[in-house]
């Protein structure tokens, strides 16, 4: 459904790892598992349609310990998010076909 | 019969296309009362269809229909209160699962309800294929197909809005799995009789549930011991079910019941990556974008000088003709007077502001509507960090170099009430068009355009310096950014041409007036002798402190009206034409007037809207700072200007 897909050499499958949004690399798809911080914080993601268990991919940093980009990949939208909020999303790595 | 008129709620996620449908629609017919910006928060519009009056609304964006951001409770507190008539939930087709989310719990308020999927050229683009039929199948009400932008699918949309408030169609809510569905039965049953119902029980319990804070105070739970403790084990108990806070829940159980509708209508095969995805690679590039934004700054007001300063030379030609006409023609009496001050006034606002304003104008609509200034959020967030704010208040900064007053309008996106206090103090410091005209008309045209980029860098340096000191008095670290991107959209002429007309209008009905008006009182007040009373009262500060020749003590005063105003009365108070101009006073007179008109207090209509969003306090703080800078800085140019 969505554009760009990676060659296998490029790819590299960090198996099974939780990181936090912040430590993606760029185009590969992961899985929200949890947001930690307050309820507010949950709820704005959640009204922005970022939900546990939606594919995420990194699409852009900004300079100088900027906002990063985060694609949602099962709702097609863009969000800026501050480094401090992204550090508070875990993800985990998926498979390129799964959906 | 019932002849009131029905209320028509425009309702939808922020980007989705509401205000140019609305546009598209109140440019149908009759009375359009837009008030931009100052009055109200909402775009009202009586519209005419089939000899029937509807009464529009266009509400403010919004995600959810539980309020993050204080213009989200805007939208909301409408929908609550005023019951409306009818909903028309606007959905961007393009982002159809996300925008689903809002119109799963519109159909909670089982209000009478049309669905409009807007965007639809957008979404074909993206290679999606909505059935329109199935949808309306799943949601229970009619779905509209429509393309605002080109005004398509409109007629439809009007009879749509007829034919459901005639047949008085109200839709049923969609359930949510039976676990959780029974709970919320649960609690519509113990709701307390004078418990504040909103739309419906269902719906009441719901938003109980699952607001943070509830829609009645503490003091109702505590008196209703009863109650509490039924909500207490109902939240408890939907959170064992999915292991997740309640509200968590609930917003998965809407997700779920939106996904399985998207998937149900809507096919999706593969896109072709538009150029505008390829453009916006570039923008968003980590380096390449910084460089472009400030390309496209300085190209926007080197384009709007060179396109400004020959149309404003041409055009004052024959007003300044008039003007020595009339001195020559008259003696010094009070006719010659305000006859001068008449055509100083007519003849500045079209040949002083219009060769500025209206290049400005378009070029912002430009920016606005391809999504520039979300972009500009995310590149700048970091800078914006080490001045203590963050990148979210860009946009509205962006917003202020065409007007200050909308910019302080949009602080509402800011959820944080401190980075909203802070970022409404700072528009004022940002030069409006207004302020670009003097600047434009005055430094660049008389000292050239490198005076006037100097000028524009001290005027940013100002903001920079006065944003770290504002946030280190109110000491609170700003919330992270949390900012969408929305996809970048060709804007479209028509839009833009409109908002630029509704803006001009706004200035020939209410500015152009001011200026004139002041320009003949100006002349007035100089025939009675009265602007030397002034002028020798203010003259310690005019020409003790900032060198300025005493004449010029009334113009500053002026200025609270309309910037552009003490322009116009500065040629009128020397007594000469514009090109005479440097033959008066000296450059660095000049520099230190345009740098003390710029800073002065914000103007009577900005100061009013501070007024109005923020409060008498933060106003009058606003009012004493910008005088401050504006002493200090005006001194401090004057001084750079003795020493070097």
């Amino acid at each position: 459904m969505f554009g760009h897909r990676k060659n296998q050499a490029e790819r590299q499958l960090i198996a099974g790892r939780v990181c936090s949004l912040l430590e993606i690399p760029q185009g590969q798809k992961f899985r929200i598992l949890e947001i930690k911080g307050g309820p507010g914080l949950h709820r704005r993601l959640l009204s922005l349609g970022f939900h546990r268990g939606d594919l995420v991919a990194l699409d852009g940093e900004a300079l100088l310990g900027g906002p990063i980009l985060v694609k949602n990949l099962n709702s097609d939208t863009r969000i800026a998010l501050g480094r401090g909020i992204a550090r508070k999303i875990l993800v985990e790595p998926v498979d390129d076909n799964e959906r | 019969m019932n002849d009131r008129v029905p209320v028509v709620v425009f309702i939808g996620q922020p980007n989705c296309g509401k205000s140019t449908l609305f546009n598209a629609i109140a440019g149908f017919r009759a009375q359009t009362s837009n008030f931009p910006g100052t009055t109200v928060c909402h775009a009202h519009s009586e519209v005419v269809w089939k000899e029937k009056v509807y009464s529009i609304v266009d509400l403010p964006g919004t995600y959810s229909l539980i309020p993050q951001e204080p213009q989200e409770k805007v939208a909301l507190t409408h929908i609550f209160q005023e019951k409306p008539d009818l909903i028309v939930n606007v959905i961007d087709a393009s982002l159809l699962c996300r925008s689903l989310e809002l119109t799963v719990e519109l159909l909670e308020l089982e209000y009478p309800m049309v669905v409009v999927l807007n965007m639809m050229d957008l979404a074909e683009k993206k290679g999606m294929k909505i059935e329109a039929e199935a949808l309306e199948k799943k949601l229970g009400v009619p779905v509209i197909k429509t393309v605002a932008t080109r005004g398509q699918g409109t007629r439809d949309l009007m009879d749509w809005v007829e034919r459901v408030l005639a047949e008085r169609r109200m839709p049923r809510h969609l359930r949510y799995s039976g676990e959780v569905e029974s709970r919320i039965k649960q609690l519509t049953e113990i709701l307390p009789s004078d418990f504040p119902v909103i739309a419906n029980p269902r719906f009441t319990a719901i938003r109980a549930i699952e607001a943070e804070m509830l829609a009645v105070d503490n003091f109702f739970l505590e008196n209703n011991p009863e109650f509490k403790r039924g909500l207490d084990r109902i939240r408890r108990e939907i959170s064992a079910l999915r292991e997740a806070p309640a509200y968590e829940v609930l917003a998965a159980e809407r997700h779920h019941l939106a996904l399985k509708i998207f998937e149900d209508c809507c096919r999706v095969s593969h896109a072709r990556v538009s150029g505008l995805e390829k453009l916006d690679n570039f923008i968003m590039h980590p380096v390449l974008g910084l460089f472009l934004l400030l390309l496209i700054f300085a190209g926007m007001f080197y384009l709007i000088f060179r396109v400004g300063s020959p149309l404003e030379a041409w055009l004052l030609k024959p007003w300044e003709a008039l003007r020595l006409g009339i001195q020559e023609r008259f003696e010094q009496n009070l006719l010659a007077g305000l006859l001068v001050g008449l055509v100083q006034g007519v003849g500045g606002g079209v040949a002083i502001v219009f060769p500025y304003f209206i290049p400005l104008l378009l070029m912002m609509g430009f920016l606005e509507d391809i999504g520039y200034l979300a972009r500009a959020g995310f590149l700048m967030d970091a800078f914006m960090h080490r001045l203590g704010l963050h990148g979210k208040s860009v946009p509205l900064f962006i917003l202020g170099f065409g007007c200050n007053v909308p910019a302080i309008m949009a602080t509402r996106i800011l959820e944080s009430r401190r980075d909203r206090i802070i970022t409404a103090l700072l528009i004022p410091f940002i030069p409006c068009a207004a302020r670009t005209t003097i600047i434009l008309a005055l430094v660049a045209f008389l000292l050239g355009p490198w005076w006037a980029l100097g000028f524009y860098l001290l005027n940013l340096v100002v903001v920079a310096v006065l944003s770290s000191i504002l946030t280190r008095i109110f000491k609170y670290s700003s919330p992270g950014l949390i900012l969408e991107i929305p996809s970048l959209k060709w804007p479209s002429l028509k839009n833009i041409l409109q908002k630029t007309y509704l803006n001009l209008k706004e200035f020939v009905r209410f500015a152009w007036p001011i200026l004139i008006a002041g320009s003949v009182l100006l002349s007035l007040l100089s025939y009675l002798n009265f602007d030397r009373l002034v002028n020798t009262v203010l003259s310690p500060f005019v020409s003790g402190m900032l060198g300025l020749p005493p004449g010029l003590g009334l113009t500053l005063v002026f200025g609270f009206l309309r910037k552009e105003l003490s322009l116009l009365m500065m040629f009128q108070a020397l007594g000469v034409g514009y090109e005479q101009l440097l033959s008066v006073i000296s450059r660095a007179q000049l520099l230190t007037f345009v740098t003390f008109v710029n800073f002065f207090i914000p103007c009577l209509s900005t100061l009013a809207i501070l007024w109005k969003e923020l409060g008498r306090r933060i106003a009058l703080v606003s009012v004493g700072l910008n005088l401050s800078v504006a002493v200090l800085v005006s001194w401090l140019v004057r001084l750079a200007f003795a020493i070097f």
